[in-house]
């Protein structure tokens, strides 16, 4: 066993790195370690006021700082009922694009580009590419001037609050930004076609699922109210965790995220693949021109497609500031006398969908949920880091693997200490599960769903009871293998509670019942690995509040082996319960 | 002018890179820099990096994992001079709020639950003098550009930075505007230390406090003042202790309880 380990990712914000296994010929493994520790940051921001959390949860990342302000913004004006003048919506849009500029420049032409033309970092790159460094560091600056003249400051700025902001920046201002954005455009040419034309490796190349904000009424945008995946289907951001349902890892303090069973990307490629139909004007045309297939299999692209989106920006800035400017009063604060509310909202951060849910009671935030584009971006990071080393170890290039995990890595664009924060499980229910199992089924007849692989061992636990409550003649039993990919049982049931039965590896003795409400099992650690897919056939969040697991600790879950002599008493034990 | 360049390194503990990402964007400097200083680490903007002796570190980030205390352990035994950067190296940062370590693991297992992590222990968060000790200190979250091109300049010709000794009221004052205490608002500018050019008071905002406490701030008797004015104790302790870090955590444990 030989291990190709990345110690500390250089040119990446935060800290991490990626570890590949390699047994003979075949890549056992691939883990993306997040070493920044973990600052529980949505356990801070309970039961602070939603203003101090408008300060505070922001400093979860500094690159990503105004999406974050932007996400706990629109959150907690959802959960307040607070709608916001035209003018504040214009000015946060524009605040939004100096971020992206910011961070979209830094990264290809500072972290990215020194791979692809051979030089340890973008200092280093300036003896060749002098003209493109010096440029692409004013056009950072000239993001970092948006962000501050809108936030206040560099990072952190504090200008932006519930309502509106503190202090709008003048007419002067604004021209200025305006005007400076119409001078660098030949740069943004010529920054689209640099990487655009860029010789990006085919390795490694496949295909996956992308997902980012719906902006609305056919626009390209870095917020909105839906999800859209890349297969077509939209999820309302109420829904958000539909798609997804984090859990958390033991090699890292991000938790990982997964759609139906299976990895997604967010970020600039994301959202080139699902909405860069819509781009207009100049960007328009280099999308026609430059977007090809390939765009949709290889993260490499990331890249190519952040160019795109600076351009996007850099045609926007003007028309936002124009229509600015013909709003001439400044609005005051929006005022709210609300104490109670729920809210959550959907943002793009530069390097992807970025989500934030607040709950507030008497005027204190009660629960909070950030899940961040990075946690999001974990699980294909690791399989295109797997891929890419597989091919290369299958080519004889060993050497190669460890500079391609890098670029991989980096393409994407990982903000890890944004990554490494913390969503609140709840409290698994203490209560004996034959207690839990009668108060539900106090409140309708039950669905049992059994789930599991009956060629491990006792991963198929879940199969098996179902079968025997078949053959016990419960009603509305049904296996994993029926319902793949159609949901018709299980619609207009919105009153009868869901169970599906699984293994479910808490770490506890072998036999050991839990059941366990499904949105716990999300946010929890030990989620079945193929459970994800029957997350779509549940029609709405009310199912999902409704639908339970009653899951059964295995024993062993290897190929070919029987159940175990503990998990077949635990099987005995709940049939009767339900028989009777 | 033939000196040897000074030997620097960045790092990075955990945080929000903020500090680290600040000396990135003194675009109009960098270069001169880079061309200034021998920057022997800086993995946010390099991958050449060496892990040598050094002149001076510059270290942002609490210390948050086992791996970390290791880490800065050995970045103290390699270098002169070790500085404390932002406001987590400083004082610890947002997330150094929890008094003992009890109440930081009920926090930690409602969020990760059980699971073990396999490459390192997390610990309660703290600054890095918890460990180690610190030559200097420079606070703010994050912190300022003039104020760190100043502190960088300073030391490059040999000379050690001063610490304020200011509240932003001190500038809040040259900058000319409104006391918004006095106009009903909470603001921690008494508290805290200065450096940020009053910039939350110059948006008609209160300041929150994120320069860190001013060491030498009467809290005791601010506090007292602001009852007079009406606000809930309860209210003004979380608002204090927001930004404050571990190192006077107990001190709002005691507030109000003693006598005067």
């Amino acid at each position: 066993m030989k291990k190709i380990t990345i110690d500390h990712l250089a040119r990446v914000e935060g800290n991490g790195g990626v570890t590949a296994t390699i047994d003979g010929k075949v890549v056992t493994d691939v883990k993306f370690n997040i070493y920044e520790g973990p600052r529980l940051i949505e356990r801070l921001t309970v039961g602070r006021t939603p203003e101090e959390d408008v300060s505070i949860a922001p400093r979860i990342c500094a690159i990503c700082t105004l999406s974050h302000k932007n996400a706990v913004l629109w959150a907690m004006e959802n959960a307040l009922s607070v709608t916001v003048p035209r003018k504040v919506y214009l000015a946060r849009d524009l605040m939004h694009m100096g971020e992206m500029i910011e961070s979209h420049s830094l990264h290809i032409f500072y972290l990215a580009l020194p791979d692809y033309v051979g030089f340890p970092n973008a200092i280093a790159m300036a003896s060749k590419f002098a003209f493109e460094v010096k440029i692409a560091l004013e056009m950072k600056e000239f993001g970092n001037h948006i962000m501050k003249v809108l936030s206040g400051r560099y990072i952190h700025g504090e200008n932006p609050v519930i309502g509106g902001f503190g202090k709008f920046p003048s007419r002067e201002e604004f021209l200025w930004i305006k005007n400076r954005a119409i001078q660098f455009m030949p740069f943004v040419y010529k920054t689209v076609s640099l990487f655009c034309e860029l010789d990006y490796p085919d390795c490694p190349e496949d295909d996956t699922l992308y997902a980012c904000c719906e902006p609305g009424n056919n626009e390209y945008g870095f917020w909105g109210d839906e999800i859209l995946l890349s297969n077509g289907e939209r999820v309302f951001r109420d829904d958000y965790m539909k798609v997804t349902n984090e859990f958390v890892v033991s090699h890292s303090y991000a938790k990982h995220s997964r759609y139906n069973g299976k990895p997604y990307s967010v970020g600039a490629l994301a959202r080139v693949n699902n909405l860069g139909e819509r781009l207009k004007g100049e960007a328009g045309e280099r999308y026609k021109k430059y977007f090809n297939q390939r765009w949709k299999r290889n993260p490499l692209f990331h890249n190519a497609a952040q160019a795109l989106e600076i351009l996007y920006c850099f045609e926007k800035i003007p028309q936002l500031v124009d229509e600015i400017l013909q709003i001439p009063e400044d609005p005051p604060l929006v005022q709210y006398t609300a104490k109670e509310g729920k809210g959550t909202a959907l943002v793009e951060a530069p390097r992807g969908l970025l989500i934030h849910h607040y709950e507030i009671e008497h005027g204190l935030v009660k629960h909070v949920d950030i899940i961040t584009p990075t946690a999001q971006n974990a699980e294909d990071i690791e399989r295109y880091c797997h891929l890419a080393a597989q091919k290369l170890l299958d080519e004889g290039k060993e050497d190669e693997i460890r500079d391609r995990m890098d670029l991989v890595v980096r393409a994407f664009d990982p903000c890890i200490s944004c990554s490494a924060h913390l969503a609140q499980v709840q409290k698994a229910p203490k209560e004996n599960w034959k207690v839990q199992l009668d108060k539900i089924t106090s409140k309708g007849i039950p669905i049992f769903v059994g789930v599991g692989n009956l060629n491990r061992s006792d991963d198929a636990l879940g199969i098996n009871l179902a079968q025997k409550l078949r053959e016990q003649g419960v009603s509305h039993v049904w296996l994993e293998t029926e319902l793949r990919g159609k949901g018709e049982p299980l619609e207009n049931r919105n009153d009868q509670p869901l169970i599906f039965l699984d293994a479910l590896d808490f770490q506890e003795e072998p036999g050991k019942v839990t059941l366990l409400p499904l949105e716990y099992v999300f946010r929890k650690a030990s989620l079945s690995h193929k459970f994800a897919p029957f997350i779509q056939l549940l029609k709405n969040s009310e199912q999902l509040k409704n639908s339970y697991l009653l899951g059964v600790q295995p024993q062993s879950v290897k190929e070919g082996g029987n159940l175990s002599i503990r998990v077949r008493e635990a099987l005995d034990k709940i049939l009767e319960c339900l028989a009777n | 002018m033939n000196q040897e360049k000074l030997k620097i390194g960045i790092y990075e503990l955990t945080g929000c890179a903020g500090d680290a990402l600040l000396i990135l964007d003194c675009e109009k400097e960098l270069l001169d820099i880079f061309n200034a200083a021998d920057i022997q680490s800086f993995l946010m903007a390099k991958s050449d990096n060496i892990d040598g002796e050094l002149d001076v570190a510059l270290v942002e980030g609490s210390v948050t994992t086992e791996r970390e205390i290791e880490e800065l352990k050995d970045i103290r035994k390699r270098s002169k001079l070790v500085v404390a950067i932002g406001l987590c190296a400083t004082v610890g940062g947002i997330q150094a709020r929890f008094l003992d370590q009890k109440e930081w693991e009920d926090h930690f297992k409602k969020v990760y639950g059980d699971v073990k992590m396999i490459h390192t222990e997390a610990v309660q968060s703290k600054p890095i003098d918890a460990y180690i000790d610190v030559d200097y200190y420079l606070p703010g979250c994050p912190i300022g550009k003039e104020q760190f091109l100043n502190f960088f300049t300073r030391f490059l010709k040999g000379n050690p930075p001063e610490k304020s000794q200011n509240p932003v009221c001190v500038t809040c004052k040259y900058n000319e505007n409104e006391c918004l205490l006095k106009k009903g608002i909470l603001c921690l500018g008494p508290l805290t230390a200065d450096g940020c050019g009053s910039v939350c008071i110059n948006h008609n905002l209160p300041c929150v406090g994120c320069w860190g406490p001013l060491d030498v701030a009467n809290r005791t008797s601010e506090f007292y003042l602001l009852q007079e004015q009406g606000y809930a104790v309860e209210e003004i302790k979380k608002k204090m202790a927001n930004y404050s870090g571990s190192k006077i955590a107990g001190f709002f444990e005691k507030l109000g309880k003693e006598k005067r």
